[in-house]
């Protein structure tokens, strides 16, 4: 995470992501998902190809791909379908749009109610007796049972969440780096997808994004770093208030 | 034999070695890399401290940081909305040196109309318009936070005070002034031996300063888990930001 600042000298915090080696792997279409859309099955870092079975190993060996470390799938509109085998990279995002990161969380093993769900406890002193971190009572008399989904202490962390709506202020070509707003669920150095924004409020907000996706030996050359239109760039001198 | 004052006789005394300083060997051997570029110990890609440097290169082109170190005077101007003629300037001593990377900060402390006001600075924020160095100096300890507890007159510094010259190629000045606290209690326990500060001058019974080193953990600077040698990483980096520089 970094701070980057605006023209007008107020500082975000920023989260870079890093696009390792996509490919597109294989196109279901609408009648063999069953769902409203077709979809795309995208790959993302390489990883070795001894560890796992046969079977997992066709979809790549049919797209020409070497092994990836985790899979996905989008839903895509029938205009924007990919041939499996492109690569993707970071340019298919633009500053000023807005995107969902989806991820797994930090794993946080068997936690106690009071972590996991926020109880307050109960207090430390007044006679309490090896009852300082309890749940208290679990139901009440006339439903004479427990709630499913009741919330007590288990497993916390390690599933996936997503932050919505996070715009992206930076892309840098070369490396292939997202500079992505606020924090993404996930630790450090761990796998991510990174999604157009579903949100109502950001429908309008791509401009002209490059559809279906960029293509590294198309006509467009690109320069190394695109910024967002009210990001200070190092380049220029400090921000004064006229 | 010459008998001395004392009475016992002169014992041979070998003459003092002449000492040959080399000015031109000095004058290389002199590297200061700003501590915000050296990378935290973790696990995060090497690349992000790659491009974190590009932007603070990048950054340090447009606009002079020069070298300061905690116990050196400073005087910054930024921008400010709120100030007529949109600039506001300030003067203190740094106390404290943090972060990492493009976030890293400094605060200056000074005591204005007989009130204590401490201001941390981002350095590379593109607010800053100008950063001098009043004074270039060290002093005996990293952190100067116990100047809290200190007699103000130690934090007093005249806010039109002129630049004092200093020569390149000369060893940094170490200020070995030891401060007066003010009564106790204080902020913090500085007399422990967590904090380590040279810097004070204890006018403590014996008993308490004795009582203080109970908390003493001999054992940490031997803990080989805790160590980090930074002075590899320190070469390359300040070789990279050097050629980067001079382009």
């Amino acid at each position: 995470m970094m701070p980057i600042w605006t023209k007008s000298g107020k500082k975000h915090a920023v989260t870079l992501l890093k696009v390792q080696d996509c490919h597109v792997l294989r196109y279901i279409s609408k009648e063999e998902s069953g769902g409203r859309t077709s979809q795309l099955v995208v790959g993302g870092k390489n990883a070795s190809p001894f560890s796992r079975s046969e079977s997992a190993m066709e979809i790549f060996k049919e797209a020409g791909v070497p092994r990836k470390q985790k899979i996905t799938s989008f839903n895509v509109t029938d205009d924007a379908i990919i041939k499996p085998g492109t690569p993707l990279y970071a340019a298919h995002f633009r500053p000023g749009q807005f995107v969902d990161v989806t991820a797994k969380t930090i794993g946080k093993g068997f936690q106690g109610v009071m972590k996991r769900w926020g109880f307050k406890g109960q207090p430390a002193t007044h006679g309490q007796t090896k009852t300082h971190r309890r749940p208290g009572a679990i139901s009440t008399n006339k439903a004479a049972k427990v709630y499913r989904g009741k919330k007590m202490p288990g497993l916390m962390g390690n599933i996936y969440r997503t932050s919505f709506g996070l715009k992206v202020w930076r892309i840098n070509t070369k490396h292939d780096i997202i500079y992505v707003n606020g924090s993404v669920p996930g630790h450090t150095n761990c796998l991510v997808k990174v999604r157009d924004s579903k949100l109502p409020t950001c429908k309008d907000c791509n401009k002209n994004p490059p559809f279906p996706t960029f293509f590294a030996d198309g006509d467009e050359k690109l320069p190394e770093d695109l910024y967002d239109d009210e990001v200070f760039q190092f380049t220029d001198p400090s921000v004064t208030y006229a | 034999c010459r008998i001395s004052s004392d009475g016992k006789p002169a014992t041979f005394q070998p003459p003092p070695k002449p000492v040959i300083i080399d000015k031109q060997k000095q004058g290389e051997e002199r590297r200061f890399l700003s501590p915000e570029f050296i990378p935290p110990r973790g696990r995060t890609d090497p690349l992000k401290f790659y491009i974190e440097r590009k932007d603070m290169i990048q950054r340090r082109k447009v606009f002079n940081i020069p070298e300061f170190y905690v116990g050196s005077i400073l005087a910054v101007t930024t921008a400010n909305p709120y100030a007529s003629e949109k600039a506001s300037r300030f003067v203190g001593i740094c106390i404290q040196r943090g972060g990492k990377g493009l976030g890293a900060t400094f605060v200056l402390r000074n005591v204005i109309e007989d009130q204590g006001v401490e201001i941390c600075y981002e350095l590379y924020s593109p607010r800053i318009q100008a950063i001098e160095v009043l004074k270039l100096e060290k002093r005996l300890d990293d952190n100067l936070m116990y100047l809290r507890d200190a007699l103000p007159e130690y934090s007093t510094f005249d806010v039109n005070m002129k630049p004092v010259s200093h020569l390149e190629h000369e060893e940094i000045p170490v200020n070995k002034l030891q401060v007066r606290m003010k009564p106790k209690p204080w902020s913090k326990r500085w007399e422990r031996p967590k904090y380590n500060i040279k810097g004070i001058k204890f006018e403590l019974p014996e008993e308490k300063m004795k009582e203080a080193q109970k908390w003493s953990k001999p054992w940490l600077e031997f803990d080989m888990l805790r160590e980090y040698d930074t002075s590899k990483i320190e070469e390359k980096i300040w070789k990279e930001v050097n050629e980067e520089l001079k382009k």
